[in-house]
């Protein structure tokens, strides 16, 4: 380059040499970007290794699993987001983390899809004997029981999982706390507050009966007929008529029984 | 037993008609395995000892002698003090009836096909009698049994006496074996309708022949 004079010329240098920066800069950003494009094509080739390798683990390790859903919370990816999302337009975590949901997010998406349908089998069997109540800790077993090959071991948290991915899909299911157990829902029924207390007080010993609740509750004869009926009403509670007062039980402990019963199965 | 055994309200007839249906199956249910267990073709709704089918195979006491059963632990469980009522007994039989699982025998109206089930009697009043027959296995699939046992012995064309079927040596590790006569009988009526078999003979003595 030819210098000009310093008016004139300086000016002229100023804007090339800005134009100097300005291209030197975007040759760094470019040989940046491809030493960034490297390092994603190695990392996405160790990904993949990880994919393969662990995807077994993902399935058999609830400890694992676990760990690997508070990761993946802890970057921003969501692992059961559905690949092929390619929405996401900011390169670097966006890029990374469809990517990741693409390379593990099947595998992870089909243990949690296998085991949320299994939920909804277990559901609509019990529904009849439960009314759409069923305590989480059940459905667990139910489900451990129905595996026979001593496959990998689900967890509560697996299941707590499995239900939120049923959510997009406007379903009736979701997880309620009646007192300080988990229990799933699968009718859109939804208790009131003094049906809930009448489930957790059947809780205590499996049933509750009228006096019962008075005294407990500290209610007044219609209000707990009127919560009793209606669970009756729903299907959530089975009666016994066999005893001094009539005896509502908690269709939760039928299955009970079965932890301890000393006789023989059916 | 099953979990639903130890279940106190399982003995009162549920007001809710879907929980009431939850019951009906797992009564129908647990009457027909306990049928099975016991080796009992027939059971009496009051609890009446019902003679048991003896099976060498399977019964562990004397062989070949049946022996009755008292069975009134099934609608009844002691040790909570609860038990079926015997209307809601009925209700269950009606249920196992629909499933061509039940009979009442000798009452006045009763269906005598095999698998027929309820219909013409609905009500506990009309064909109730005390004893039922409990179809853990119905007629036909007794006569599917010996049929697969005259294929698999090859005794296609052979004369047998029902006593023979019943209490033969040729007989022993047959499941049919040491059946309740009757319901050999019913069985093999069914074969005779499909036309894979004659019966013949007195009522004391009757023979079989296969085809």
């Amino acid at each position: 380059m030819s210098r000009k004079g310093v008016g004139l010329a300086a000016f002229d240098r100023s804007r090339l040499t800005s134009a100097q920066y300005a291209s030197h800069g975007s040759t760094l950003r470019s040989s940046n970007a491809q030493a960034l494009e490297t390092q994603l094509a190695v990392f996405r080739s160790l990904l993949q290794q990880f994919a393969q390798t662990h995807a077994k683990d993902i399935r058999s390790n609830p400890t694992f699993r676990a760990q690997f859903a508070r990761m993946c919370a802890a970057i921003g990816v969501d692992p059961l987001a559905s690949s092929g999302s390619n929405h996401q337009s900011n390169s670097g975590g966006g890029g990374v983390g469809s990517i990741w949901a693409q390379l593990l997010g099947r595998s992870v998406n089909d243990f949690y899809f296998e085991l949320a349908v299994r939920v909804v089998e277990v559901c609509g069997e019990t529904r009849g004997e439960n009314g759409g109540l069923i305590e989480l800790r059940k459905v667990r077993e139910r489900i451990m029981r129905g595996r026979m090959e001593g496959a990998s071991e689900i967890t509560e948290d697996d299941i707590l999982r499995a239900v939120g991915t049923l959510k997009p899909l406007g379903s009736a299911y979701s997880i309620i706390k009646v007192g300080s157990k988990p229990y799933i829902r699968s009718v859109p029924k939804e208790l009131n507050t003094d049906q809930s207390a009448v489930l957790e007080a059947a809780q205590v010993l499996g049933y509750v009966s009228v006096s019962m609740l008075m005294v407990n509750l500290s209610w007044m004869r219609p209000r707990a007929q009127t919560a009793l009926e209606d669970l009756v009403g729903e299907g959530m509670l089975w009666v016994d008529k066999q005893s001094q007062e009539w005896e509502y039980w908690s269709p939760g402990f039928m299955l009970e029984y079965q932890d301890s019963a000393a006789g023989m199965t059916g | 037993f099953p979990p639903e055994y130890s279940f106190p309200p399982f003995f009162t007839r549920q007001t809710n008609l879907t929980t009431h249906h939850a019951q009906l199956i797992k009564w129908s249910s647990l009457v027909l395995a306990y049928c099975r267990h016991h080796r009992l073709v027939k059971l009496s709704l009051s609890g009446n000892p019902t003679t048991t089918t003896s099976n060498s195979t399977t019964d562990k006491k004397e062989q070949d002698s049946p022996h009755p059963r008292d069975t009134t632990e099934l609608f009844h469980n002691r040790r909570l003090n609860r038990q079926l009522s015997l209307p809601d007994i009925r209700e269950v039989i009606s249920f196992l009836r629909g499933q061509g699982r039940a009979e009442y025998i000798d009452s006045s109206s009763s269906s005598t096909s095999g698998g027929g089930g309820g219909g013409e009697e609905d009500e506990a009043g009309g064909g109730g009698g005390d004893m039922v027959w409990i179809y853990w296995r119905t007629p036909e699939e007794w006569a599917g049994l010996v049929e697969g046992w005259v294929e698999g012995t090859g005794q296609k064309g052979s004369v047998l006496t029902v006593y023979e079927l019943l209490e033969g040596d040729g007989t022993r590790g047959a499941e049919f074996h040491g059946l309740d006569q009757e319901l050999l009988r019913k069985a093999l009526n069914v074969l005779v309708k499909r036309g894979k078999a004659q019966i013949f003979g007195q009522e004391d003595s009757l023979g079989v022949k296969f085809f």
